[in-house]
């Protein structure tokens, strides 16, 4: 099915026409192997660098346990206990639970969907990158004797700089930030990649249900990072400013801390959940030999855990004197998520009752998370009836609960996920014999230390406490968890022995070992540096069970679309975000240190913000705007049609609004107006918690908050004539209206500015709330009026042709967001201009 | 529309419904309960009660008439969507009916 016809010639970057299509996807060697970009490649690096912080964090679980095997033990001093616990969990939640499952999916889904690679390969190199320097500054603060101490939720005011003078909050708070960008732009490229690329006839119902997990994760991410993104950037501010946003003294509240944590932290346990449980919805049907049972009824309980998840956070603050009726508010949603939670749990039983199951290793796993998982759901309902939770908060009761969740709904559904996938790693089979031995161990030694922890905590053990009085009722206790934490550990030690045995002397893996129906077995596993050769039309959830003629062949020779390559090019299919039709040939990026450079420029801006050297600051803020610039600056690709085969002659990066740049951008606006809410939230509570300290929070400016509104409504109709102009092809007129919309940015940016002038951010929360608001909005004016006059610029220099009006497009919707959210906050300041902010 | 898309509205209806009566909810039990106290409990309940007949309306919408055609399987998760989210609604405004007060 190769195409013949001599293709029209485009403007697009010429990479590798004298290449064959195996040439093209090959993956650097060498010391280049670092510019790759490909999902593979970045998955694994995901996978790998993630497993690393589980096993330091590990070691940390282990010294904790260690600590409090006996009553009154020395092993750890007080200081260091805090900071092992708090390094403990910092690591689990953030730099190991989230980047771990976003690098399976990563490796997974465009192998699933029938797609050469994810649509933003630069993206993910860019986003790892992030994550590795995040993890390597939270974990530098050891050198530098500064590791954080204040638990993994950082709370205030034990945080401040007031309580917490030295260094080591700052690198919780900015190691941790700019990790988080890793996984917000992970999000970002995994909607679109769901969205936009499958392969032809995968309609959404068709779609592997993996990926409706990752699909509302994806969103879950995009929607619930943003809070604590924002609560850390206001903390940072607090200790580095003194900008008095948590500050009671000056109308600010501490709990507003604790409000933008949880509204992240609680959706956090259900992101880190729903890929696990994802896995288990993939190997499960393999192992039974039938397919899930209830694919609707899993659907809809994916969809609304996403939501409910949402309206849980406070109740990890039952204790802090909310009124009763907003606990019980968070009470009813608590007890809710239950069931959607047992819908799931029932299709995965369902599945099993349908079939006679193979107790393969990854099945033991599969069985391990159902039983544990189950009783950290009923403890978890427990903990959600208000009355109750009183009793056990802050005790070990609750430790217990979060691990039976945190454990039995992820770790053991990876585990047994790296003993399934692990021929797409090695290329070899882990061995049965020894994973039996390790799932054994795990689960004796994960039962061992955390179901004895529920009665510990019971017997009123608190949580955090670096040693405890003999004779308290919890010496037998506390040293049967730590035996049983050893035997955990031992589990886990063999497994790590397990997988680098097999690298060399595992059994070599078949194609399709398992026998399973999902697309990632099509080739034989040893990865080559592509995925398709041709992208075959699926006809069900489970091509290969039900469509044979894509094992009778060997893989390459599978029929499909797109076979072979055009221009010299990575190309993959477009297509229709629902029905899956074919819609356009995307072209993708080749190896590049491009995004790698913006990474390190961001990082050098993050850690030179800890040692306060701002003019090196702003040299890393140079090179991550330079790199994005040169990232941005390629020849556009679209344009042009090409026949992908199968009777479709397809054009080339369509500008339109199911392109995989508008859905991103798209994606990208639900973040930033996510932040923005953030701080819209801020405002609107301590405006309404401390009324008195609002009365002395002097009034911003009414004409020019009122002149920023009008400015606001410009930008987003500038923006909206840019695109029509520019998707007629009219060079000049497109370019004169990408300058209008630049200038209106500027008026927004100064108006706002203007009105804020007679509010002293240092003199109230709501004050420097108020500057917040208006910085952020801002900051996203700033990158409109960035983006306008660089589209201004591409037509002015000619490298804009025909048909390649995607930025202009895509800036549209830009300036709409970013127009409302002027218009927002115009208003907000008009509010308070007339009526007084108080 | 496709009836696909329609049945992906019909999923996700429920869902936004949801969720902007939990936010509804909420701003009202803040409006009435935390120091500036800008509602009386009478108003509450009020409010609370008729966002809460809407809500449900909507999340019973995608139960009672889903998109015909299209695929069973999403059909189903429209229709369980809606139950579940209905159920919801009607538990995030429970306490309003329960309690006589901001203390409970
Ligand atoms: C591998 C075996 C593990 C062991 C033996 C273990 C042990 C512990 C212990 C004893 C504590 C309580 C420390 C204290 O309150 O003084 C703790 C806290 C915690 N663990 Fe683990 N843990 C393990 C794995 C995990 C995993 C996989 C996660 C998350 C994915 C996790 C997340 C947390 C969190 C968030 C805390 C609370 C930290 C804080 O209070 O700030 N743990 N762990």
């Amino acid at each position: 099915m190769s195409v013949t016809e001599t293709p029209t010639a485009y403007s697009g970057a010429r990479k590798g026409e004298d290449k064959s299509f195996e040439g093209v996807w090959d993956t650097p060697t060498g010391l280049r192997k670092l510019s790759s970009v490909s999902h593979r490649v970045v998955g694994r690096r995901f996978i790998y660098t993630g497993f690393v912080f589980f096993l330091i964090a590990g070691v940390l679980a282990l010294m904790v346990r260690t600590q409090l095997i006996v009553p009154g033990n020395t092993f750890l001093d007080l200081e260091t206990y805090n900071q092992v616990f708090t390094m403990h969990g910092t690591l689990m939640m953030f730099l190991f639970a989230i980047p771990i499952l976003e690098g399976f999916a990563v490796y997974l889904i465009p192998l699933m969907l029938g797609a050469r690679d994810l649509i933003f390969p630069r993206l993910g190199q860019f986003g790892y990158y992030c994550y590795l320097f995040g993890g390597i500054i939270v974990l530098s603060s050891f050198l530098f004797d500064a590791a954080p101490d204040g638990g993994w939720f950082m709370y205030v005011p034990l945080s401040t700089k007031a309580h917490t003078p030295g260094l080591s909050a700052d690198f919780w708070l900015i190691g941790i930030t700019f990790a988080e960008i890793a996984s917000v732009t992970a999000a970002v490229e995994l909607i679109t990649a769901i969205l936009c690329a499958r392969a032809p006839g995968m309609s959404l119902t068709k779609m592997p249900v993996f990926a409706w997990y990752i699909l509302i994760t994806a969103f879950m991410i995009a929607i619930g990072f943003p809070p604590l993104i924002i609560g850390s950037i206001l903390l940072e501010a607090e200790r580095l400013l003194a900008l008095p946003f948590f500050d009671p003294m000056l109308g600010g509240d501490p709990l507003l801390w604790q409000h933008l944590f949880w509204l992240f932290g609680h959706p956090e346990v259900y992101i880190i959940f729903l890929p696990a449980a994802g896995m288990v919805a993939t190997m499960l049907p393999t192992f039974v030999g039938k397919p899930l049972f209830g694919y609707g009824f899993a659907v809809a309980a994916v969809v609304t855990m996403g939501f409910i998840s949402f309206g849980l956070w406070a109740h990890h603050m039952f204790a802090t004197g909310l009124p009763i009726l907003s606990l019980s508010l968070f009470s009813a949603a608590s007890s809710m998520v239950a069931v959607p939670t047992a819908i799931q749990i029932f299709c995965f039983i369902a599945t099993l009752a349908s079939g006679r199951p193979r107790l393969t290793v990854p099945m033991l796993f599969i069985l391990g998370f159902l039983s544990i998982f189950v009783i950290g759901g009923l403890t978890g309902v427990m903990l959600a009836s208000v009355p109750f939770n009183w009793q056990a908060h802050d005790s070990y009761f609750v430790v217990a609960h979060l691990h039976y969740v945190l454990i039995g709904g992820m770790v053991f559904p990876l585990i047994g996920a790296f003993y399934y996938w692990a021929p797409h790693f090695t290329g070899r089979m882990m061995s049965e014999r020894l994973g039996r031995w390790v799932f054994g161990l795990m689960f004796v030694g994960f039962n061992a230390t955390f179901l004895l922890m529920h009665l510990t905590g019971l017997r009123g053990m608190p949580r955090r406490v670096a040693t405890y009085a003999e004779g308290l009722g919890w010496d037998r206790l506390n040293m049967l968890s730590s035996i049983g934490s050893y035997i955990l550990a031992a589990g886990i030690a063999l497994f790590v022995f397990d997988f680098f045995r097999s690298r060399r002397h595992g059994p070599k893996a078949p194609r399709n070992p398992w026998g399973a129906g999902t697309l990632e077995w099509l080739y034989p596993p040893v990865a080559p540096g592509f995925n398709f050769h041709a992208i075959p039309p699926v006809e069900s959830r489970e091509p290969l069970w039900d469509q044979p003629e894509l094992l009778e062949r060997e893989a390459h020779e599978v029929d499909g679309v797109m076979h072979g390559i055009r221009d010299g090019r990575r190309e993959t299919l477009g297509c229709d975000p629902v029905s899956g039709a074919p819609l356009y040939v995307l072209r993708l990026p080749h190896p590049t240190w491009i995004p790698m450079l913006a990474a390190a420029g961001l990082a050098i801006l993050f850690g030179a913000t800890l040692a306060s050297a701002y003019w090196v600051c702003a040299v890393g803020g140079v090179i991550a705007l330079a790199a994005f610039t040169l990232w941005a600056w390629e020849p556009s690709d679209s344009g042009v049609t090409r026949d992908a085969g199968m009777g479709h002659e397809l054009p080339v990066n369509v500008v339109d609004k199911r392109a995989h740049m508008h859905v991103a951008l798209v994606g990208t606006m639900l973040v930033l107006m996510a932040l923005f809410a953030s701080l819209i939230f801020g405002l609107l509570y301590l405006w309404n918690i401390r009324p008195d300290a609002a009365e002395t929070v002097t009034r911003p400016g009414l004409v020019a908050a009122a002149v920023a509104v009008v400015a606001g409504i410009a930008v987003a109709v500038f923006g909206q004539f840019t695109r029509r102009t520019a998707v007629s092809d009219r060079n000049l007129g497109a370019m004169a209206l990408s300058l209008l919309t630049a200038a209106a940015a500027v008026a927004s940016a100064g108006a706002l500015g203007l009105s804020l002038m007679p509010v002293d951010p240092w003199a109230s929360a709501l004050g420097a709330t108020l500057w917040a608001t208006g910085g952020f909005t801002g900051i996203v004016l700033f990158v409109l009026l960035y983006w306008a006059l660089f589209n201004a610029a591409r037509r002015l220099t000619r490298r804009t042709g025909p048909g390649q009006s995607m930025p202009d497009f895509n800036l549209a919707t830009f300036a709409k967001g970013s127009g409302l959210m002027v218009v927002v906050a115009g208003a907000f300041f008009i509010a308070g201009a007339m009526g007084g902010v108080g | 529309m496709s009836d696909l898309t329609r049945q992906i509205v019909a999923i996700a209806r429920p869902g936004l419904t949801w969720a902007v009566h939990f936010v509804a909810i909420y701003a009202l039990i803040s409006a009435s309960c935390a120091a500036r106290a800008m509602i009386g409990h009478p108003t509450l309940v009020i409010a609370g009660g008729a966002v809460t007949v809407v809500a449900v309306a909507a999340c019973l919408w995608s139960v009672f008439a889903p998109p015909a055609g299209g695929s069973t399987d999403l059909r189903r998760a429209a229709v369980w969507g809606g139950l579940v989210f209905a159920l919801a609604c009607v538990a995030n405004a429970s306490a309003l009916f329960l309690f006589q007060g901001c203390g409970g």
